[in-house]
């Protein structure tokens, strides 16, 4: 299992990254983490003509917590978990990136790379879709910032053009009070969740959810936001009744793959357990105000 | 492939070598330096052990290119002796009896140095899964978690 | 200085904790080439055209071996053990010559500077497969419409038996009534954390080939090599270093052994094959697939009066070399009663082959017996409204002087209702139920679930005479000038440390430091002859037994010598620390390293009719065993079945067991332990699956799951050092753990599951499966 050849560039800026990726488009990959990539490369299912490493791309390791969570694509997820300030900017995040895989993977892995990899069972994707995050592209033609809702087309495919390189992404600001919760299932810990499920809600004085999100990962070619779950949750006091409702009708019509570790039907039901489970710790942590 | 010059420090020794971009950290460790006592268990990340210190992380040695490693830090189970003497962690292990074949050793072991380094008083079920990234065949991992609390004890008492 | 029971830090730590070690990937011998091998992606197809030709032009690339090529180079392949049984042979050869059998099946070689380079070179050899169906279950290849997997052979049922004991119909026709179910047992794989590997290294000047292997069985391997491949055996070395790890997965002779060592033959160069971690998973070797249709005839009071168990193998593609599948139903059929009574037994198997990895074994590799028993026992319980823990005691043989399974086999001094009795105690049993309820009124669902089993290791006398099924086993010790011994075994221990317990064995019995005590093992070259090397429990007897046999022989003539020299008597003479000790007269103390180095330099000077050759080469059949010969225990644990997510949770697990007298402690429950995490791994995350088209699903370690610290729960651990006066009551213990285990976790779980009407009949039980058991996934 050993990596076909490739050619291999280290680049020192994002303007070399980017030449490279318009010079080779879709014969070029990114490596960042190499958490995802590397195993790839060893099973030669990816067999990129070139390697664009973009470790040495100091500038974007760094994140700041301004108006909004703004995390440099290069940021490392270990880097990130134990940062006091994304605790106190977004512990939802901080959860997510808790239940990546172990602490080795953490250690190299980077928040941009598991996003940009887009894997539907990934936490990061999902935690993005949950909060209607944006992440930053750059290209040869320039700028722009993507939302979130845009960014996941399919399987392990994102709307960036294959010149872009994503490197940043952006999480809206977290308003005090606001409840939360990751609820996951894996076959074993560390492993990647079967069903996993982001929840924000916030509530009135009266206790009245007025925003919920719900986004499911691994139920489908891309994270899922249970829109209307959402939308029948909102104005409604909480009730277990009312989180059983939601969770069966975020499932609904959803077709989850099946294989090994699981069955369509097994997931659907799990997505639906998780939801519940994630609907009540959301509420349980939200705080009742204006 | 044209080989790339790589330069980075193994246990405290510089060194420079020519490789070819796309072989693994692991391969380069165990054949151009024949430091072989980093082990490749499945190549793919998941059982550990290839974990070596990259500048004092722990990281999955199968899951770097070598040449990502260039003016790192590297330190791999070869490098815990000082003049002969096992480190403490090593003689916990010993003494519990921790390992049988001894092919995930020198993963656990690299994974729990970086582990005990951070300081934190962990509970057991929060031990186990500090050590569920690295897989043992042959244990059922009781005699590895008692191995590492008895470091951990040890080497607060300054041992 | 008692060594024997003592928890003697073990020697081969300081290696092994400090990257030391020596496995076979380890060794780099100058113009070593690498092998790689190009493996079939379908599962049953003829091979109608390849081309080789770009590949062998490929950059590094030394050679290619395609199947005609290495056909020319190797006899058919051999299996003198399924012959000896009537079990049926097909000709095949290392690589394919004509089809292909299974997804990963051997259909090239490359060879090249490096491992990269070979794979880059096997993706150019082109090669068109026509596809045949694909027979994947035990329906497939019992009918006879199916494609045979070998033509000449017709059809795909490999091996079938008979055998009964007993009045099997009188037991039937007295019964109240007749309980029924058929039990299956999923694929799995052995996945040790070192993979398959070798190094063929051949030197063209002296025609010497030495063949450095991770290997469990050296001696058997050999054997194999020179055989198929007719390679002069005195020129013919098998060495073994470190191994890490194989579970009875390296004791087989692989066909990229065969292509290894015949290509280094051609190319009179060193080269060496690192198995990865997918073609582990795809083709190294599955264990376990049988199902067992099983009656057991009882009366409503719960006495067993007779069984009929009917047993299908999948035995995989190609034959088990040099142990085939179909032997391995021998020992189910010996074991399944159990340390039960009955009056008829009739069981027999039939092994089909598939378009499957080769069923290998894969430790206790007749486990089937006990899930089996134990599995149905508890239905049994159930249909007849008794307690489990009640139906066992009632049927439950005792262990005296008389009794004996139903097959013939003498059990007497089985520790078995000891074990259940403390076992159940441990866990709590009684108060368990009022647990149990309490927690079903919260919605929690809990069970308790407790397994037995016996163990032939040695087994009782009558398995025992001449040495048992293969002959004993022999050691070598021999003292050094220095008073230091050297202890050569037969076994190849990949975990097992047996380079600490059998020093312990030898230092305590001569009398001489632990440290001043070395094991050799895996160079052919010295050590005995044993086909099996290190596996079935054997060590803890047969080889420690030659151990102690070899170096009572050697005390012997070293105490004759100082005996005459002295003029003592022998049987007033002892050996501490080294230094032969005269009762009583201390003073006349004579360094065992002084008569080492007189045997040595002056031989002549010693006293006439004494043996100057200070060493023994004894071979140990089992004389002077006193105790049972049976190892065997109980399990028993509690889990938590989560029915939302079906998780299953296991919050405690109790061991009782017997395995005679113990050498070292920390050794035995290692090996209990890990053989539990095999088995608690087998029911709840490890499954080799293939697909209806004989596709592998579980080719990486993302779908082959193995539990890691955070699934195995703690293990208690309690001995019963049963037949403490039998100094050679050493009893095999690696196996028993993972033989006992998933009976012990199937039955708790289908104890929290039984008050929603769940029959557990199958032994892989992940989440999704738990939950349709329960009803609230619809079944699959």
């Amino acid at each position: 299992m050993k990596p076909p050849p490739f050619e291999y560039h280290a680049v020192g800026s994002v303007e070399e990254a980017v030449g490279l990726l318009a010079e080779h488009g879709d014969e070029a990959k990114v490596l960042a983490g190499g958490q995802s990539l590397v195993p790839l490369l060893a099973l030669r299912l990816a067999r990129p003509a070139h390697l664009v490493d973009i470790n040495g791309v100091s500038e974007l390791a760094s994140f700041a917590n301004g108006d909004a969570l703004r995390v440099g694509c290069l940021v490392r997820q270990r880097v990130a978990e134990r940062a006091g300030a994304v605790g106190v900017a977004n512990p939802l995040l901080v959860r997510a990136l808790g239940l990546i895989g172990h602490t080795a993977i953490r250690n190299r892995g980077t928040i941009g790379g598991s996003i940009a990899h887009a894997d539907p069972a990934a936490e990061l994707p999902t935690v993005l879709v949950a909060l209607d995050g944006e992440v930053e592209a750059t290209s040869r033609r320039g700028p722009r910032t993507v939302a979130a809702s845009e960014l996941f087309r399919g399987f392990l495919t994102t709307s960036l053009a294959p010149d872009e390189l994503l490197t940043g992404v952006r999480f809206p600001p977290w308003l005090a009070g606001t409840g939360w919760s990751f609820q996951e299932f894996s076959r074993r810990s560390g492993d990647f969740a079967i069903a996993g499920v982001a929840v924000t809600v916030r509530l009135d004085t009266n206790g009245v959810a007025t925003d919920v999100r719900i986004a499911l990962s691994g139920m489908g070619p891309t994270p899922v936001r249970a829109s209307s779950a959402e939308a029948a949750l909102v104005g409604q006091p909480p009730s277990e009744a009312a989180w059983n409702a939601a969770s069966q009708e975020a499932v609904a019509g959803l077709d989850p793959p099946s294989d090994v570790h699981g069955s369509a039907a097994y997931r659907r039901h799990l997505a639906g357990v998780m939801t519940r489970r994630a609907l009540r710790e959301a509420h349980e942590r939200a705080e009742v105000r204006s | 492939m044209t080989r790339r010059v790589l330069q980075l420090s193994v246990n405290g020794r510089a060194h420079e070598l020519m490789v070819e971009p796309r072989r693994t950290l692991a391969d380069v460790l165990r054949e151009d330096l024949e430091l072989t006592g980093t082990h490749l268990g499945c190549e793919h990340g998941v059982c550990g052990a290839c974990t070596v210190l990259l500048d004092g992380l722990a990281v999955r040695s199968c899951l770097m290119l070598a040449v990502q490693a260039a003016g790192t830090e590297v330190m791999t189970i070869e490098g815990l002796e000082r003049d002969g003497e096992m480190h403490p962690l090593q003689e916990a292990f010993r003494d519990s009896h921790s390992f049988q074949c001894g092919f995930c050793t020198p993963g656990f072991v690299m994974t729990v140095l970086a582990l005990l380094d951070e300081g934190r008083d962990l509970s057991e079920v929060e031990l186990r899964e500090e050590l569920s990234g690295n897989l043992c065949r042959c244990t059922g991992y009781q005699s590895i978690v008692e191995g590492v609390q008895l470091a951990a004890e040890r080497m607060a008492a300054g041992r | 200085m008692r060594l024997i029971g003592a928890k003697v830090p073990r020697v081969e730590d300081r290696r092994i904790l400090t990257g030391r070690g020596r496995y076979v990937d380890d060794l780099h011998l100058p113009h070593m080439l690498h092998a790689t091998f190009l493996r079939s992606p379908v599962a049953h197809a003829r091979v109608a055209a390849l081309d080789a030709s770009a590949a062998k032009r490929a950059p590094g690339v030394v050679a290619v071996f395609t199947g005609e090529e290495m056909k020319a180079l190797s006899k058919p392949i051999a299996v003198p053990m399924a012959e000896a049984m009537g079990a049926r042979i097909p000709e095949f050869y290392p690589l394919v010559t004509d089809k292909v059998r299974f997804v990963g099946d051997l259909v090239a070689m490359v060879i090249a500077e490096t491992r990269y380079e070979a794979e880059d070179a096997a993706e150019l050899i082109d090669v068109i497969y026509d596809p045949l169906q694909a027979v994947s279950s035990y329906e497939a290849a019992l009918d006879p419409a199916s494609p045979a997997l070998f033509d000449e052979l017709g059809d795909n049922i490999v091996y079938t038996s008979s055998s009964s004991a007993g009045d099997v119909d009188a037991a039937f026709a007295a019964a109240d009534r007749v309980v029924a179910m058929t039990l299956r047992q999923h694929r799995v794989a052995n996945a040790p954390m070192e993979t398959r590997g070798a190094v063929a290294d051949y030197d063209p000047a002296s025609g010497e080939l030495v063949y450095h292997a991770a290997t469990q069985g050296p001696q058997g391997l050999r054997l194999a090599l020179a055989n198929t491949l007719g390679l002069p055996m005195e020129r013919l070395r098998v060495l073994a270093g470190d191994v890490g790890g194989a579970f009875g997965l390296k004791g087989y002779v692989g066909r990229e052994d065969l292509c290894l060592a015949a290509a280094a033959r051609q190319l009179g160069r060193a080269v060496k094959w690192t198995e990865d971690r997918n073609e582990h998973l795809l083709a190294s070797g599955h264990a376990r697939e049988e199902k067992i249709d099983i009656e057991v005839a009882v009366t409503n009071d719960g006495s067993l009066l007779g069984m009929r168990a009917h047993m299908t193998m999948d035995h995989g593609a190609y034959p088990g070399v040099p142990f085939p599948a179909a032997m391995f139903s021998g020992l189910v059929q010996m074991l399944l009663p159990g340390p039960y009574r009955m009056q008829g037994y009739a069981f027999d198997v039939t092994a089909v082959s598939t378009n499957k990895c080769v069923y290998v074994a894969y430790r206790g590799p007749w486990e089937m017996e006990t899930w089996v028993r134990e599995r149905v026992l508890d239905e049994v319980a159930r249909e007849l409204g008794m307690d489990p823990a009640d139906l066992r005691r009632r049927n439950m043989m005792a262990g005296d002087a008389d009794e004996r399974l139903i097959t013939g086999l003498s059990v007497a001094g089985i520790s078995s209702r000891q074990s259940l009795e403390r076992a159940l105690e441990l866990i709590g049993y009684d108060a368990f139920r009022r647990d149990q309820a309490a927690a079903r009124a919260q919605g929690r669902h809990l069970g308790i679930g407790f397994a037995t089993f016996i163990e032939a290791a040695p087994g009782p006398p009558e398995m025992r005479m001449g040495g048992g099924m293969f002959g004993g086993e022999q050691a070598k010790v021999k003292l050094e000038s220095d008073g230091h011994l050297t202890v050569v075994t037969a076994q190849a221990p990949h975990g097992q440390s047996h380079e600490t317990t059998l020093a312990q064995i030898a230092a305590e019995e001569m009398g001489v430091p632990f440290e001043h005590v070395k094991v050799v093992h895996g160079d052919t070259s010295v050590t005995p002859f044993s086909l099996i090397g290190t596996g079935g429990s054997r060590a803890a007897t047969w080889a420690s037994g030659a151990v102690l046999l070899s170096t009572r022989k050697v005390k012997e003539k070293v105490l004759a010598i100082a005996a005459e020299q002295l003029e003592i008597s022998p049987e007033d003479l002892e050996i501490n620390d080294g230094v032969i000790t005269p009762l009583g007269a201390p003073h006349k103390s004579l360094p065992l390293a002084q008569i080492a180095m007189q045997a040595t330099m002056a031989p002549n000077s010693l006293p006439p009719g004494t043996d100057p050759l200070l060493e023994a080469h004894e071979t140990f059949k089992g004389e002077g065993i006193t105790g049972s010969g049976w190892s065997g225990g109980t399990h028993a644990c509690i889990v938590e079945v989560d029915l939302e997510t079906g998780h299953t949770q296991i919050l405690r697990y109790v061991v009782v067991e017997d395995c005679g007298r113990v050498i070292n402690p920390a050794v035995v429950e290692g090996q209990i332990r890990g053989g539990v995490a095999q088995g608690v791994g087998e029911v709840l995350y490890e499954r080799a699956a293939y697909d209806e088209d004989g596709n592998f699903l579980a080719g990486t370690f993302m779908d082959y799951l193995l539990p890691t610290a955070a699934e195995i729960p703690t293990i208690e651990i309690e001995h019963l050092e049963t037949d403490p006066d039998d100094e050679l009551g050493f009893r095999g213990v690696g196996e028993g753990g993972a033989v006992v285990a998933p009976a012990t976790l199937t039955n708790a779980i289908a104890d929290a599951l039984a008050p929603l009407g769940a029959r557990v009949y199958d032994q892989y039980l992940p989440p999704s499966k738990v939950l349709e058991l329960a009803g609230v996934l619809p079944t699959t």
